[in-house]
């Protein structure tokens, strides 16, 4: 289990395309995925989901992966945010 | 199935401002001090009537709820003179209140609104009686510093059942969830769901207000339900009452048979009934969650299939003849 917070970095926050890639990006492993975020508790699996979180720039998010390619995932996922979801 | 503690919150106060701005026009309650104090915070669900301290008797005072004005209090205030009034107010103001509410429609006397202002303590004044004032105040406080627990899931209203589908990603909890609106049920939501405990033992879950009544379906995208099949499709909130989790079909999983050993989930302290439902080519899920509601239903109403198939073998045991007979004593003139 990896757990790490991360902060939304570039300025639109977390909106539709940033949250398909993401559901895309975790769909590809087998581990659980999951956004933690204002007492939400989101499968990082489901875009309705990650929607819900309408996370702005500033924002918190503690992202929590379980399974067995955990490692691959967190560094994706994780590299995807700090990347600003390539808005930046 | 696993509940996470963790993804429990719960708020442990509300400011006067956000209890103002909910409550102004579900219980017709207006500001009639100035907007002071609006930042104080209200940690207990409870109200308080402060007869006693207004008088002068402070032990126990419990300052930090909601003080309720009624016709006694008021009519109490009124009987004063007018230093008397100002040193019984000054008493209870010296206090840490959150807020006043005056009801019945009665008005302050002109010292309550100057010296509510100078200790910046908010008055309300509502048209409602007391009792039930305070009845569906306390009833929202409730609701509001409730645990609440955001989970994973589809939840439908099946024949006024509230059943929950969870299961991991993909395996079809929106599918079975658009399945059982198309057969005339009712989707509360779907993806995030968010259940708050209210009194014991009953757990309310409802959609997020951003979200509410949309749903994605893989191949397909984003739809919504609410405009695709009208208002009948969906509902804001239910009570949750059985939670299905579907799995692939496992070997080593073992899943219920006669029904007699129903599971149990204890989810922020309530016991829900849980099913394990394993998928498999040729199963129905729908109609199968159809038959759930209502044998939840017939059980909830005193019949339980499973028991009285049971009583029945029991009896057979202990009759003398061992004979297995048709259902039928013998077949009638009808060979249709």
């Amino acid at each position: 289990m990896i757990e790490q917070k991360i902060k939304i970095v570039n300025n639109a926050g977390l909106h539709t395309r940033p949250a398909a890639t993401i559901v895309k990006l975790a769909s590809k492993y087998k581990c659980e995925f999951f956004l933690n975020k204002d007492g939400l508790h989101i499968n990082g699996k489901s875009i309705i989901g990650v929607m819900t979180l309408a996370a702005e720039k500033g924002s918190e998010i503690v992202l929590s992966f379980d399974g067995d390619d955990e490692e691959l995932a967190a560094k994706e996922i994780i590299d995807y945010f700090n990347r600003g979801f390539d808005e930046m | 199935m696993k509940i996470d503690e963790k993804n429990i919150t719960k708020k442990n106060s509300i400011t006067v401002e956000f209890f103002y701005n909910s409550i102004k026009e579900r219980f017709k309650v207006k500001l009639l001090s100035d907007q002071v104090g609006f930042e104080r915070e209200i940690k207990d669900q409870n109200l308080h009537r402060p007869g006693l301290p207004l008088a002068g008797f402070l032990e126990l005072f419990s300052y930090s709820r909601v003080q309720v004005f009624g016709n006694t209090e008021m009519r109490y205030l009124r009987n004063l003179n007018k230093s008397e009034r100002i040193k019984s107010l000054e008493t209870i103001f010296k206090y840490d209140i959150p807020c006043l509410v005056i009801t019945n429609n009665n008005k302050p006397t002109p010292e309550m609104t100057e010296l509510a202002n100078a200790h910046k303590i908010p008055v309300f004044g509502s048209v409602y009686s007391s009792t039930k004032l305070i009845y569906l105040v306390s009833d929202f406080l409730d609701d509001q510093l409730s645990p609440r627990l955001s989970m994973h899931g589809s939840f439908v209203d099946v024949y006024g059942v509230g059943m929950l589908f969870v299961g991991k990603s993909g395996i079809g909890k929106s599918e079975v969830a658009l399945d059982l609106v198309e057969r005339g049920h009712r989707l509360v939501a779907d993806d995030v769901v968010i259940f708050t405990k209210k009194g014991e033992g009953i757990l309310m879950g409802s959609g997020t207000d951003l979200v509410k009544h949309f749903m994605e379906l893989r191949g397909i995208g984003i739809i919504d339900v609410r405009s695709m099949f009208g208002v009948r499709a969906i509902r804001y909130q239910k009570r949750l009452e059985v939670i299905i989790e579907l799995e692939i079909w496992n070997e080593n999983s073992e899943y219920t048979r006669t029904g007699l050993d129903s599971q149990t989930i204890s989810v922020m302290d309530v016991e829900i009934p849980y099913v394990k439902l394993p998928i498999i080519p040729g199963k129905n899920i729908t109609v199968i969650s159809e038959v759930m509601a209502l044998n939840y239903l017939l059980k909830h109403y005193g019949y339980d299939a499973a028991m009285v198939l049971q009583d029945r073998i029991t009896m057979k045991i202990q009759q003398k003849s061992k004979e297995i007979n048709r259902s039928i004593d013998y077949f009638e003139h009808d060979f249709e």
